[in-house]
Parts: C-alpha cells; sequence; structure tokens
C-alpha cells in the first residue's frame, strides 16, 4: 500500500469488517427469508391440496352411494327373477305331475289350473275306475274334490272334477295366532293394571 | 481508565446489534409460527391422504362388486331393460307350438320398482312335452316372464289348445340402473 501526503486515500464507511459482516448478516437474513417463503408456500400447498382431497372423498362417496343403490337394485332384480324362473320350473313339475296323474284308461278332454285348485273334464271306463284310478290320488292332494259325471255316448261315463287347495287352514291358524297375542297382552294390561292398584 | 473505541467500531457494533436484533424479531414473529402452522398442516395432510386412500379403497371394492354383479347377471339385467315384442316372442318360440297368438301388453300393477304387463297367450301344442320344453326355454328367453293362472288344456282332435297369462317385468323408466346397464 502507498501513503502519499498530496493524494490520500478515501475512506469509507464500508470497511472490510463491514462488509464481511454485511455479507454474513446477508447470507443469514436470505436463508431465513427462504425458510420462510418455503413454509408459506407449502402451507399454501397442504391447504390446496386439502380442499382437492375434501372435493374427491365426496366425490367418491357420491361414487359409492350411487354404486350402492345400483347394487342394490341388481339384487332385486336378481331374487325376483330367479322367484320367477323358480315359480316357472315349479309350475312345469306341477302340469307333469297332473298329466302323470292321469291313468292310460282315462282320458282328459280338457284341464283348467287354477290358482287354488284343478278343474279335469275327461272320459272314464266306467265310475269304479275313475274312482280307485284319479280320484284316490286327487283326494290325497287336495283339500276339496268334487265330482260330477253324466253318461257318454259310447257307454263310458263323462266325468267333472273339481278340486281345491283350502288356504283357510293357513287363515285360520294365522287367526288363532292373532287370538292367542291378544289374550297375552290383555294378560299383560291386566297384570299392568293390578300393578298400579297395588 | 479511558475506553478508547474507534468510531469504525461504533459502527461495526451498532450494526451488528440491529441486525441480530433483526433475526431475532424476524424469527419469532413469523418463522416460528409459521413452522408451527406448517407442521399441524402436514399432519392434517397426512390425515387427510390416509382418509382418502380408505375412501378410494372402499370405492374400488364397491366398484369390483359392481362389475362382478353385471358380469354375473348380464342376461337378468338387459332382460329387464328390454321392452317385450310380441312378434320376437312368437318368433323366438314358434318350434314350440303348432300355432301361437299374443294378445297386446296391458299394464298391471307394479311391483316394487318393476314395471309388469300382462299378455293373454293362446295356442296349439302336440303333447304336453312341448309345454314343458316351452316352459324352460322362457326362462332362457330376452326377457323375464312368469307363466301365471289359470292355465287351460282343451282337446282339440289331435291337437292341445292351452291358453295361458304371461306376466312380462320391465325396468321402471326412472329407475337407476336403467342407464347403468348400457355402459
Amino acid at each position: 500500500m502507498k501513503y502519499s501526503y498530496i493524494k490520500p486515500r478515501k475512506k469509507s464507511i464500508f470497511t472490510s469488517e463491514i462488509q464481511l459482516l454485511i455479507v454474513f448478516f446477508g447470507i443469514t437474513i436470505f436463508m431465513l427469508f427462504l425458510t420462510y417463503f418455503f413454509l408459506v408456500f407449502k402451507d399454501y400447498r397442504f391447504t390446496q391440496d386439502k380442499i382437492d382431497m375434501i372435493a374427491q372423498r365426496e366425490n367418491a362417496d357420491i361414487s359409492i352411494v350411487d354404486m350402492e343403490k345400483k347394487i342394490t337394485y341388481i339384487e332385486k332384480q336378481v331374487i325376483l327373477s330367479e322367484s320367477i324362473f323358480t315359480k316357472n320350473t315349479v309350475l312345469k313339475d306341477s302340469i307333469a305331475n297332473m298329466f302323470d296323474l292321469v291313468p292310460q284308461r282315462i282320458t282328459l278332454s280338457e284341464a283348467k289350473l287354477l290358482e287354488n285348485g284343478l278343474v279335469l273334464y275327461g272320459i272314464a271306463p266306467n265310475k269304479d275306475v275313475y274312482d280307485f284310478m284319479l280320484q284316490a290320488p286327487l283326494r290325497s292332494i287336495f283339500h276339496r274334490t268334487y265330482s260330477s259325471f253324466y253318461p257318454a255316448d259310447n257307454g263310458w261315463i263323462r266325468f267333472v272334477s273339481t278340486n281345491y287347495v283350502d288356504k283357510e287352514v293357513e287363515v285360520v291358524e294365522e287367526e288363532m295366532l292373532l287370538e292367542d297375542a291378544e289374550m297375552i297382552d290383555e294378560d299383560a294390561t291386566d297384570y299392568e293394571e293390578v300393578e298400579y292398584e297395588n | 481508565m479511558k475506553i478508547n473505541i474507534s468510531r469504525q467500531n461504533i459502527y461495526l457494533l451498532s450494526l451488528s446489534v440491529i441486525l441480530f436484533i433483526f433475526v431475532l424479531i424476524f424469527s419469532f414473529s413469523l418463522l416460528i409460527p409459521e413452522g408451527k402452522e406448517y407442521r399441524l398442516k402436514r399432519a392434517e395432510f397426512k390425515k387427510e391422504s390416509l382418509e382418502l386412500r380408505k375412501y378410494e379403497n372402499f370405492k374400488d371394492e364397491v366398484a369390483q362388486k359392481l362389475g362382478e354383479l353385471r358380469s354375473d347377471n348380464r342376461h337378468v339385467i338387459t332382460a329387464y331393460d328390454r321392452e317385450f315384442d310380441p312378434q320376437r316372442f312368437e318368433k323366438t318360440h314358434k318350434d314350440y307350438f303348432k300355432s301361437l297368438n299374443i294378445s297386446q301388453k296391458t299394464q298391471v300393477e307394479n311391483k316394487e320398482e318393476f314395471n309388469v304387463y300382462e299378455v293373454n297367450t293362446t295356442s296349439q301344442i302336440n303333447s304336453p312335452k312341448s309345454f314343458y320344453d316351452f316352459l324352460d326355454a322362457v326362462n332362457k328367453s330376452d326377457w323375464i316372464i312368469s307363466i301365471n293362472f289359470p292355465i287351460i288344456f282343451k282337446r282339440e282332435d289331435e291337437m292341445i289348445r292351452s291358453s295361458f297369462t304371461m306376466k312380462v317385468y320391465n325396468n321402471q323408466s326412472d329407475s337407476n340402473t336403467t342407464a347403468s346397464v348400457v355402459e
């Protein structure tokens, strides 16, 4: 370094020590700001992501409810269709059984299958054949069996067999159960009254 | 005793103190609260994402179940969606009968979420076996059909005239699966 009385060197406030200090603190403050802005940015991202996730969850919720409705409906469809298919199969077996029931010697001219009964029109060699070979099995199946006869041209007999299954048996049973339930209720009421009096 | 501090050192010291105070204030007033909030939000985010993953997994399970149900019961589902067409029914099932006449469908009572139509049928068959085969075929047909009482068989020479009622089940138009089946 040169020293001179004629040309003095300029003295600055920013000496090397202060410059060093400013650089040091500058870096520190820069890092602090950087950390702060990083945290602010991450907070913002978390908030946005959370809002997105809530929206996604709501959408998932809606679609789950929708799919469960569809599942329930399809299950209903399947149950109904299975019951229909079973009913058709049972019907087929019933018709087959009905035709199997009629012996070779008896000829049917008409058969009406009703909800709770069966009406058969036909011709038999005689009443005994009808009684033993058709009426007996019919009696074992149906609750009420009515037969009427009239002579055919060839000496055979024409018959009309009307057979019903009583649903009343079930109804009577239900009524009895209801009566029992009412009696139990009455007993319970009496008991409550006695308790109340005491 | 005289303390001799140069102006240079006073500048240095005061600047250091100012900057140090600034760093302290900045840290305690902004940086640390923000850091705490960051930790809280990160925990919430993790909780939410875990919840969302559970929902997504459950949604996938339900979707898989729905897919399996649809693929297992495709025939039944499409049968409920298909409108009953008497001509097509006649064409499909005419092999079981000598003759087959089907009346126009009339709507009867609705069963739960299904429309029920009634169709009267008269036909001629060679033997009861044809009717059994027809009943088997009805269960595999393009519609959901139940054969109903009364069923009447009447002998006409060498043929049997049969008459019966069929109930056809359809989805109601505002049903929630009508569109889904097409998907």
